[in-house]
């Protein structure tokens, strides 16, 4: 047997029997779906509290036709009596609408007609409803107003001259991909989270239990001692990984996000992508906390440097979260950043380029044997032995 | 056989070793004795390929260890002074995780395990987690991974400290028997009765030094001494 299988199959079997490290392992990857679906689920609520309006009216009855109307497009109104500013000053109404007695004889004599929205500019969580009520508002008019042209004989068409169209350039998929932007960063912290405590428990963990002394006084390469360690770490952290990607589309498939105009469809290709986007994370994650762990005196030491590094892949989710740019062919050199962005797309049913998958497994393999080798390096140093 | 001449090493401001010459016969059981500090565990770990001197030289079985550390590695077994183990690990997991460590075909490895928890007495213990083991227990599991491949010179750094009277005992009779088996034996200590009784050769290491090597008896003339610990003390504070 290869001394780096005997290694491996040695950290391995430490790995499946210290249950507190597996626990900390596994329960993100567990846990992450259960957040995926709680979150699309209130993001679900919140918009279809939205469609849900209330208008609150003051004289409902001098105006049947738009009140019908209004009901038509699923605004439910209500009668409102009593001081109409103070009930939006006091935050009782998001907006109240008042019909003047009128309404009826000047809308016969196609005169206009001035109806009162009584709202709070200063109140964001207001705005949706009262945009809404205006742009329905606007529909009617434009309604009555063709009406009325086409019952004079002049085409509507004379009011419309500049047409705004809407074209918005996400398709669908996207859309959803950028609202689920954080199983990207979910599935990248599992990288970090899963293997951790292999490859702390292999270097800083050995280094505290003094089991280094015996276990290099072994005729066997410091490099192939090593990379058996990191192979191990990086399979747990692998592992983690690929349970997060699957329980989080999983989650995702029973949130109906059609309720909310998404169209969120994964397919086995696209998973299958997705895991080999992300592998080489798992490699690297692995040999930066074999570094840090290598670095620590202690066990407790080594950890409270790898949770500062765990704060990693925050980095890119935030640069790409509040800068918002296409992808460039450097970010798919970058580790981490390459792997959120070619998650995103991959939900996002954008056609990646084959060579960005190369760029991407390249780029962060290179970096995690550079960092092996240098742990490497430090396990030939005489005070590897010494506390 | 092992050999070590004029070996140096200092770490920073300490020199750890200045001038340490001794050989260790095939088939003999050779002490190092000597004081806390004096420089017994870094000779030992410049022997077992972690340390490189200074200046000197280190030969095992005609291998120049500090030139290719690996083939002088295969051949020694070592008891380290630290005897870290695997909390998780079995007993019958750190031997064969030592005998895959040094190649051994993992046929053999089954019978090669059965034969030394045989000889170390330790079948009761043999599939249990080593968390939990007594010290005794404990450098018993030491010893079984050091001679699973078997070693034709074994190294132990202070084997007996720490132990009951019983497993002291059994220890020292083990490296009778390994002496028997024609093995050469280097340990250390600083148990004057011990290396007494067990040794053919006796090295005194003092102050990274070594100032005294030969037999009870050659040691005792040297000393000018009938008592073998007022010879060490002697000796040591001759320096």
């Amino acid at each position: 047997m290869h001394p780096i299988r005997v290694v491996l199959g040695k950290e391995l079997l430490d790995g499946r029997r210290d249950r507190r490290a597996l626990m900390s392992a596994f329960i993100f990857p567990l846990m992450a779906p259960i957040l995926v679906y709680a979150m699309m689920s209130a993001m679900i609520n919140l918009r279809a509290q939205a469609e849900e309006t209330i208008i609150p009216v003051i004289g409902i009855e001098h105006a049947p036709h738009l009140i019908a109307w209004l009901k038509e497009k699923n605004v439910s109104v209500e009668a409102f009596e009593g001081d109409a500013q103070a009930a939006v000053r006091d935050k009782k109404r998001d907006l109240v609408v008042i019909i003047p007695q009128d309404y009826e004889q000047r809308m016969a004599k196609a005169k206009p007609v001035a109806i009162e929205l009584v709202s709070d500019g200063s109140r964001t969580d207001a705005l949706p409803t009262v945009r809404r009520f205006e742009g329905l508002i606007r529909r009617y008019n434009n309604n009555l107003a063709s009406l009325r042209l086409i019952a004079r004989g002049v085409a509507p068409e004379v009011m419309r001259i500049v047409v705004v169209e809407d074209i918005d350039v996400a398709s669908k998929q996207q859309r959803a991909a950028a609202a689920l932007n954080f199983i990207p960063l979910y599935i990248i912290l599992a990288a970090f989270i899963s293997g951790m405590g292999i490859a702390v428990d292999s270097t800083a963990g050995e280094r505290e239990r003094k089991t280094i002394e015996p276990l290099l006084i072994n005729p066997i390469e410091r490099h192939d001692i090593v990379i058996g360690k990191w192979l191990a770490a990086s399979m747990f952290s692998c592992l983690g990984m690929v349970l997060t990607l699957i329980l989080c589309v999983l989650a995702m498939s029973q949130v109906s996000l059609e309720e909310i105009g998404l169209n969120f469809h994964v397919t086995g290709d696209q998973i299958v992508l997705m895991i080999i986007a992300t592998l080489p994370l798992g490699f690297l994650a692995s040999s930066m906390q074999m570094l840090l762990g290598i670095f620590a005196k202690s066990f407790k030491d080594a950890q409270s440097y790898i949770g500062i590094l765990t704060m990693l892949p925050m980095l890119p989710f935030l640069y790409l979260t509040f800068s918002p740019i296409a992808s460039q062919d450097w970010m798919y050199l970058v580790p981490l950043l390459s792997q959120q962005i070619l998650l995103s797309e991959v939900l996002g049913a954008k056609a990646v380029p084959l060579i960005a998958y190369f760029y991407s497994t390249a780029s962060g393999l290179i970096a995690g044997l550079g960092l092996v080798m240098i742990t490497a390096r430090l396990f030939q140093k005489e005070t590897i032995i010494r506390g | 056989m092992i050999e070590v001449n004029s070996l140096a090493k200092g770490f920073g401001d300490v020199q750890a070793l200045s001038d340490v010459t001794f050989k260790a016969e095939n088939g003999q059981i050779t002490g190092l004795l000597g004081p806390n500090g004096a420089g017994k565990s870094t000779s030992l770990r410049v022997l077992y390929g972690l340390v490189k001197p200074d200046t000197g030289t280190a030969v095992i079985d005609g291998v120049d260890v500090i030139a290719d550390p690996r083939a002088a590695q295969s051949k020694i077994g070592v008891l380290p002074d630290n005897q870290g183990l695997y909390v998780r690990l079995t007993a019958r997991d750190h031997i064969n995780y030592f005998g895959r460590l040094h190649g051994i075909d993992e046929n053999l490895l089954e019978n090669k395990a059965n034969e030394l928890i045989k000889l170390l007495d330790m079948a009761s213990i043999a599939d249990r987690r080593v968390d939990g083991f007594s010290q005794g227990e404990k450098t018993k599991v030491c010893l079984a991974r050091a001679l699973i491949h078997d070693p034709p010179n074994i190294m132990l750094d202070e084997p007996t400290n720490g132990l009951d009277v019983m497993t002291a005992r059994a220890v020292r009779e083990l490296i009778s028997e390994l002496k028997r088996r024609d093995i050469t034996v280097l340990f250390s200590s600083h148990l004057m009765h011990e290396v007494a009784r067990l040794c053919d050769q006796i090295v005194i290491i003092s102050d990274g030094r070594v100032v005294a090597q030969g037999t009870t008896d050659e040691i005792r003339n040297q000393a000018s001494e009938d008592n073998l610990e007022e010879a060490f003390i002697k000796l040591v504070e001759a320096i």
